[in-house]
This record gives C-alpha cells, structure tokens and sequence, in this order.
C-alpha cells in the first residue's frame, strides 16, 4: 500500500507530535507528471533500443512505483540534544 | 503404520511425488518437532537500525532507523541499472575491502536470497555507541 501521510517532526521538544503532511497529493502529482511524460520516455526507450538502454528505460516506470509502494513503514528517528528528527510514512 | 505414512507410500506408488520427495516426507515426520520449526519461521518485514549512546560516550546522539524489507528488495532491484563499465570499479572497491565478489555474475536470485537471508541477522557492536542490527 502506498503511504497516504508523513509523519515529520523537526523540533527541540522531545515529547512533540510534529505534523501530518498528505504526501498522497505528491503522489497525485507525480503520477500526473509521469503521465505526461511516458510518450517521451516510450519514444526513447525505442531509439535507444539498440544500444540496450531502452530497456532500462522502460523498466524505470514500475522500479519507481515499487519503491514508493514499499515507503509505508519507513520510519527515520534522530534524537540529538538539541533537535529532534523524524520522518515517518504511514 | 500411521495414516501419514501410508499416503505418503500410496502417493509414491502412484507416481505423484518421486522416492526423494518421499524420503524428505518421512524424514519430517520422524522428527516433526525440526519439520515446524524451519517452517514457522516468522517472515522478516524489517530492518532496524539503533544507535545510542554508550556509557563512556559524550556524544548524546540517538538513531532509530526502521526499514521495510519490501524497499530494501525495490532499491536493490535498481542495481540492474549500474552501468557495465563501472563493474569493473565495483569490484576492485570490492576487492580493496576484502571481498572477494564478481558483480557480472551477481543475479536478481542472489539478491533476493541475500534478503531473505536477512532474517537471520543480528548484530551488536557495544562500543563508544552501542550499535544493534536486527530483522523483525
């Protein structure tokens, strides 16, 4: 399942929530922009056919969905004394 | 003679499963105890990485990393992408390390059995920062 939020904290307080950002609305864009761009992508992926590169090419399309499918989980925490990180996708 | 057994004789009397597959059948049921434990393994669905600060460490510094296994198997699956003239760098990085491994011949079987291998990995290394590896 593709994560729908981001947990993303960047603060001093330890005990803070941070905020919950809607990241599916990037997804929404991204998957618009690969839209547009697959005519181009295919197009390459034909001339360079030959020279083997087009095969990579084609193939960036569901690496790219498979990688952003499996992002639910990711869960990144640095606490220094200072300021606290975390990105989390839920 | 139990029922297990007998269908295991009358599937190799009817030629479903070979005298190998039968031997390996039987062999579980001896000792069923072994046969479950290989087969109950819990599935690994993530890495976790922990870095905290050790006793004698001035640094306060905490890490917690927590990697699905699925992501890990999507970004080694952009390894088919490394150019093939960067092999050969690839392996004399390899090589200056220690490792002794041909990265032409490293297939997607391979990476996906060093994964699943995964599960199995433990490490801890208490040091200046006590650092631990683990699959859960």
């Amino acid at each position: 399942m593709i994560p729908m939020l981001m947990r993303l904290k960047v603060s001093r307080n330890p005990k803070g929530h941070g905020i919950l950002l809607p990241v599916f609305l990037v997804w929404i864009l991204l998957f618009a922009l690969m839209l547009v761009l697959l005519p181009f992508v295919l197009l390459a992926a034909l001339c360079t056919w030959r020279s083997g590169h087009g095969k990579w090419l084609l193939l960036t399309y569901p690496m790219l969905i498979s990688v952003l499918f499996s992002l639910s989980g990711l869960h990144i925490e640095v606490e220094q004394p200072d300021e606290n990180i975390l990105i989390a996708f839920l | 003679m139990s029922d297990e057994r007998k269908k295991i004789l009358d599937m190799l009397q009817k030629g479903r499963i070979t005298v190998e597959e039968a031997e390996k059948l039987l062999a579980a049921l001896d000792s069923p105890d072994e046969a479950k434990s290989t087969v109950e393994k819990p599935a690994c669905k993530y890495l976790r990485i922990m870095v905290e600060p050790g006793p004698q460490s001035e640094d306060r510094d905490r890490v917690n990393i927590r990697v699905p296994m699925k992501l890990i198997r999507a970004g080694l699956k952009f390894a088919a992408f490394v150019p093939k003239h960067a092999h050969a760098s690839i392996n004399q990085a390899l090589h200056e390390k220690g490792i002794e491994m041909d990265f032409n011949q490293f297939t997607q079987q391979d990476i996906e059995d060093l994964v699943s291998q995964l599960s199995d990995l433990t490490v801890e290394v208490e040091g200046k920062e006590k650092v631990r590896i683990c699959c859960e």
